[in-house]
């Protein structure tokens, strides 16, 4: 009920603060950063001037954390910077936070909020509602490392996010892939499926063995998405997804994706849960793992390009846990991003902690110890740098780093995904009867109305 | 029956003495709850400024919750979950606090050990019904080390099935050993002379129980159940952890609205929540007003 105190405590603000006046440096700052007046020895100055930076990111991942504990805390504080991590179970509860203190009054350089780990939905919604400080990624001296020129096609995840432009507003930090997961001491090479129809035939001999996490969870909607490429009718798999629902219209977009749901209906029986006659989906990553760990389940599926190397080595999976090509050619790949607050307190560190992720050793090291894929681009660095970084990642087990290159596929465009989730609620968890084209209708409705 | 002479004298004291110490009770409800009640009858009437919206008053956002079929189901699972959880709890902590009054061997050990899950978390006691009760735990390993079936997932479904077998157990776990604190502590206080009496004049065991104890411990049985069925209407963890999935019980249906990446839907959580206090509230009332007429029929008023 996290949300619910937040709501409570925006009432709390609205009641006790009257509009402040603006910081004036702050917004001095702001203006003159983003007009390039500003020598980067400058914002480092100002950083140290501001001595800390608030930076909230998912903290459910002890690799991560021990990570950034000890290795991005000291590299900063060496800049003068202190690291407050503000570890969160939702990255949401950050975004909640940024909107409850803008709408208390709290303006530029008066929130709590210097960074976020984000990506899609999120950032579409800072965006959306103008919280952003503004387009910073190609001011920072580490910006080298990313790909920018949109005539070059692997420039398109610096540039989008989940479909919406990222404008410099947001920096890469990470990459991912999502990647399904077999257990080896269960399903053997030869019953692997390699596209969804081989996965409806193994749990039509194995029924109840596989579970995928319930949309709207982003880990969820991501598998979703990659059975509505597989069952494209047009063949074009994820083209059309990345246009907007007001490009598309609601019509077409029920064309796309009626096989791919006629399809997760019919596997809903198979699933775990699905025998006994009450289909189960865990709510969230940690859930699916530990059914995957206890065996419940065959093959689990999730972001994480090493995540097999790393869970193995903490003992979240099984040691006979291994890749799969699956579904084949549709194997999402997305990057997540670094965003600050048109509010932040700390700009100028919020800034230097930027530039300090987009740099090589802190690429490297993140790669090494949490398994991490690079958000900046290889073959931006220099040969030595980018050795460096092919040699700290994580092994595969079962399957090669060219095999799943080979199989990737772009995001789903971010105002699909929430028509996506709303029809899966209502054709797949509802069961609703209505003609699936009335369906898609009904949950385009609310994001074709405020366009 | 008569009422012992020394409950009727109340101590009074002047008007501004009642005042006063009403103040940091009346300053804690008025302010953080009436505050918190009064801003979620307003979010679900259309106000929330901060995300845009603002077209209070606004009765589509309860109108829509309550036309909805689905709204139903999970206020019938709410009550059933809630009332089979208080009365299985209450009936087995009558037995013990029955027990408990009498000596027997061990009882001082019984008497320690029933307590424990009051220091216990909820959050424990869910993770041990998983560990016990789910598919891949240790029941249904066991059944399946021993071949009695073939899998563990052949076993019957404990946990997260509508039946809500997980969340009442995790329930009785936790408030039976508060209700049997509450009715024995009753019990205690109570005069066994009367009952004895009533033995002595022929009565049976269950006349006994139903004449001269029940009505001794009414009041015990009063708070116990009520404080226990408030909060099982409005628990969160067990449901959504334990629970059967769509459709959800109230706390786990207004919890998806506010975590939707749309904010707009916070709207909507808030009406579940103004649901969910009007219904309990509207319960409670009714039960407390049964127990005044309870009360009145055996001539306490």
């Amino acid at each position: 009920m996290i949300r619910l105190a937040r709501a409570l405590l925006v009432s709390t603000l609205l009641a006790t603060t009257a509009l402040a006046q603006p910081d004036t440096e702050a917004s001095r700052f702001q203006a003159d950063f983003l007009d390039g007046k500003l020598a980067w020895e400058t914002v480092l100055e100002t950083a140290r001037a501001e001595g800390e930076v608030h930076f909230f990111y998912w903290g459910g991942g002890d690799n991560l954390n021990i990570w950034m504990d000890s290795v991005v805390a000291p590299a900063l504080a060496e800049l003068g910077v202190t690291l407050r991590a503000n570890r969160i179970t939702g990255t949401k509860d950050a975004v909640d936070l940024v909107l409850a203190e803008t709408a208390a009054g709290k303006g530029i350089g008066e929130g709590s909020v210097d960074a976020i780990w984000l990506n899609g939905e999120n950032f579409f919604t800072l965006k959306q509602q103008g919280q952003l400080f503004g387009s910073f990624a190609q001011a920072l001296p580490n910006s080298v490392h990313f790909e920018w020129g949109q005539a070059d096609p692997r420039s398109t995840l610096n540039l989008r996010d989940f479909g919406t432009t990222t404008e410099g507003m947001e920096v890469p930090w990470s990459g991912e892939q999502y990647v399904c997961v077999a257990n080896r001491a269960l399903m053997t090479l030869d019953q692997t499926p390699s596209d969804l129809a081989g996965l409806r035939a193994y749990l039509e001999a194995n029924p109840g063995k596989f579970a995928y996490v319930k949309p709207p969870h982003y880990l969820g909607n991501t598998f979703v998405q990659q059975v509505l490429y597989a069952f494209n009718p047009d063949g074009t798999a994820a083209s059309p997804f990345q246009a907007s629902i007001s490009e598309l219209g609601a019509e077409e977009l029920a064309r796309l994706i009626e096989p791919g749901f006629a399809y997760l209906r019919e596997l809903e029986p198979l699933l775990l849960g699905g025998p006994q006659g009450a289909t189960r989906y865990p709510e969230d990553g940690a859930a699916a793992d530990g059914l995957f760990r206890n065996s419940e389940i065959h093959l689990t599926c999730g972001f994480g390009l090493y995540a097999v190397a790393t869970k193995r080595a903490n003992g979240s999976y099984p040691d006979t846990a291994e890749e799969i090509i699956f579904p084949a050619g549709s194997m999402i790949k997305n990057k997540s991003y670094l965003a600050i607050p048109a509010n932040a307190p700390n700009p100028a560190a919020a800034l230097v902690l930027a530039n300090y992720m987009s740099s090589v050793d802190a690429q490297v090291t993140r790669l090494e110890l949490v398994g991490y894929p690079a958000g900046i681009d290889p073959w931006r660095l220099s040969p030595e740098d980018a050795a460096r970084l092919e040699a700290a990642a994580p092994p595969h087990f079962g399957v090669t780093a060219a095999e799943l290159d080979a199989n990737i596929a772009p995001d789903t465009n971010a105002s699909l995904v929430d028509v996506v989730e709303a029809v899966w609620l209502e054709y797949i968890e509802r069961q609703s009867d209505d003609p699936f084209a009335a369906v898609v209708a009904r949950a385009a409705a609310p994001a074709l109305a405020t366009q | 029956m008569t009422r012992p002479a020394a409950r009727s004298t109340a101590r009074t004291g002047e008007p501004w003495q009642v005042a006063a110490s009403l103040v940091p009770i009346g300053g804690v409800l008025g302010l953080m709850l009436g505050g918190a009640v009064l801003l979620a009858v307003a979010q679900s009437l259309g106000f929330a400024p901060w995300y845009g919206i603002n077209s209070f008053p606004d009765p589509s956002y309860l109108a829509g919750l309550w036309g909805s079929k689905g709204f139903w189901v999970s206020v019938g699972l709410t009550l059933y979950y809630s009332l089979a959880a208080t009365l299985l709890a209450l009936l087995l902590a009558l037995t013990t606090a029955t027990l408990l009054v009498r000596s027997f061997p061990g009882r001082a050990v019984f008497g320690a050990l029933y307590r424990l899950p009051l220091v216990v978390p909820y959050g424990v006691g869910i993770a041990l019904a998983v560990i016990m009760m789910g598919n891949g735990g240790l029941v249904s390993r066991a059944f399946a080390a021993i071949g009695w079936i073939d899998d563990p997932s052949e076993f019957p479904r404990l946990l997260n099935t509508h039946a809500g077998w997980g969340v009442i157990a995790v329930y009785v776990w936790k408030q039976l050993p508060f209700m049997v604190v509450a009715i024995h502590a009753v019990m205690v206080g109570a005069d066994r002379e009367q009952a004895e009496a009533a033995v002595v004049l022929g009565a049976s065991r269950w006349d006994v129980f139903r004449h001269v104890t029940l009505p001794q411990i009414a009041p015990g049985i009063l708070s116990a159940t009520l404080i226990c069925f408030a909060f099982n209407m409005g628990a969160f963890e067990a449901p959504f952890i334990l629970g059967g999935g769509y459709p959800d019980t109230l706390p786990v249906l207004a919890w998806r609205f506010f975590n939707d990446a749309d904010y707009t839907m916070q709207l909507r959580g808030m009406a579940v929540v103004v649901s969910i206090a009007a219904l309990t509230g509207a319960l409670v009332l009714a039960y407390l007003a049964a127990y005044r007429a309870y009360e009145r029929s055996i001539g306490r008023a």
